[in-house]
């Protein structure tokens, strides 16, 4: 656990990790967008939708992480 | 952007339509990465091993299930998954083939099909592709009474390719398999380019052994296949360690040799099973993927001078072409010689043409959308147009 400052085994790091893995499976998830945009980009409006969606949702996770591992 | 030292981190999936004939098949899906990452430790699938201690066997993550998955879906009876096709090639082999006997192979077939035969020290023998470069019944059975009066014995074993690496022909494995075992022959069905792009039913093949690539053809992490069995002979290719230490005593429970033991312990086995469920629907839709093919294929032969060397229409996306009269024209003048087709292609986002390749080739289009299949074929007229090749309107 290094210098996070989290016990193990307390329920917070088991948080932290999960919002590590979840953000992580989100930019996953952007990480196809551009794969199938290829090699121009161009978001049709579905998935601008999907990728506004989980950039947000990537924000809010984050945010989280943050609290949970400088606290 | 670094991964390691030294590594740089590979974006050509994001950044380029990838039409390398190798890679299509076996790009991740977005699930089979996210799966990587949770498991990339290396003895990640490890952690609930429990008696018999076999690979197959465990039950979380739910591997045992995946095996059962994969031999239904292929219509075989038992699966297990190996380190690349070529591994199942090679289990086979050493299990069928002795010093000196022949093995049937085919004209198109794959370089570790004749390494899989050699390690075990058989013969190779090839049956000629017609001059459409397709494989035949007919010709299997010429060649089976040719090597019959050639070595005073039948082949031991004939390793088929469903879709063949060089022109990405379809033969008729079926036809082939008949006629096999009418001479007691086992067939293996190379299936490195179809299990997992398109439906393939072992049972209505009709053969002995179903191998499949996974980096190329299941949205898998290298090396990763499968070789699948039907009852009869899964007692042969998949029979239990009986080897005794003479000092200990030890014996090594359901570890099956060929195998030798365990074979995909982490991320490849997990990106595979991961994939699967995507893998299942993708293969009844490639009537899309042909689809695709047809809209690039139309484009480049509207340039004059292009040809199609594969069977055509295709039967699947895997495509060799001969731009001798076309984009080799330009070469000959053309500062950049032949690398002025791959670097134009580049500079459109199109990655995968061998540098400097201008007369012969091959690509594969699966996988990719609509959208960006009807940008390649653009790309094709544009760099034509863009070299005073003539196009068709």
């Amino acid at each position: 656990m290094g210098g996070y400052n989290i016990p193990v085994g307390d329920p917070l790091s088991k948080r932290a990790v999960d919002l590590i893995f979840s953000a992580t499976f989100m930019l996953t998830d952007l990480r196809m967008i551009l794969r199938e945009t290829a090699p121009a980009h161009e978001l049709d409006e579905r998935q601008r939708t999907e990728a506004a969606r989980l950039l947000e949702n990537l924000e809010r996770q984050v945010g989280s992480l943050k609290q949970e591992m400088l606290k | 952007m670094k991964c390691g030292n030294g590594i740089e981190a590979r974006q050509v999936n994001e950044l380029f339509i990838n039409i390398d004939p190798i890679q299509a098949g076996g790009r991740l899906t977005g699930d089979a990465i996210k799966a990587v990452i949770a498991y990339g430790d290396g003895y990640s699938v490890c952690d609930n091993c429990r008696k018999p201690n076999r690979l197959d066997c465990i039950a979380k993550p739910p591997i045992a299930e995946f095996h059962k998955d994969v031999a239904a879906w292929l219509n075989m009876d038992t699966a297990r998954v190996m380190p690349g096709a070529r591994r199942g090639f090679q289990a086979v082999a050493h299990t069928y083939v002795n010093k000196g006997d022949p093995v049937l192979l085919t004209s198109l077939s794959h370089y570790t099909e004749f390494l899989a035969v050699e390690g075990a020290q058989g013969v190779a023998c090839e049956i000629p592709a017609d001059n459409r470069h397709i494989v035949t019944p007919e010709a299997t059975a010429v060649k089976i009474e040719e090597i019959r009066k050639k070595y005073g014995k039948d082949p031991v074993l004939a390793l088929i390719d469903h879709v063949d690496y060089q022109f990405g022909n379809l033969h008729d494995v079926d036809g082939i398999a008949k006629v096999a075992h009418q001479y007691d022959i086992p067939v293996l069905c190379n299936g490195a380019y179809t299990v997992g792009t398109m439906p393939v039913d072992g049972k209505a093949l009709g053969v002995d052994f179903v191998v499949g690539s996974g980096h190329k053809s299941m949205a898998s992490p290298a090396p990763s296949g499968v070789l699948a069995t039907t009852a009869e002979r899964e007692t042969e290719i998949f029979r239990t360690t009986a080897i005794e230490g003479d000092v200990t005593g030890r014996k090594f429970g359901i570890k099956e040799p060929e195998l030798m033991g365990c074979t995909l312990m982490g991320a490849t086995l997990v990106g595979m099973m991961a994939s699967f469920p995507h893998v299942k629907e993708r293969v009844k839709h490639f009537d899309r993927e042909l689809q695709n093919n047809r809209i690039v294929l139309e484009a480049l032969l509207s340039i004059e001078g292009t040809k199609i060397l594969s069977e055509y229409p295709r039967k699947h996306t895997l495509t060799r072409v001969d731009t001798t009269g076309s984009f080799d024209r330009v070469a000959e003048t053309h500062k950049k010689k032949g690398f002025y087709f791959s670097s134009a292609l580049t500079d459109k986002g199109i990655f995968g043409l061998i540098p400097g390749a201008t007369r012969i080739w091959k690509f594969n289009t699966y996988g990719m959308t609509e959208k960006q299949a009807r940008y390649l074929a653009e790309s094709f007229v544009a760099v034509a147009r863009e070299n005073g090749l003539t196009v068709a309107p």
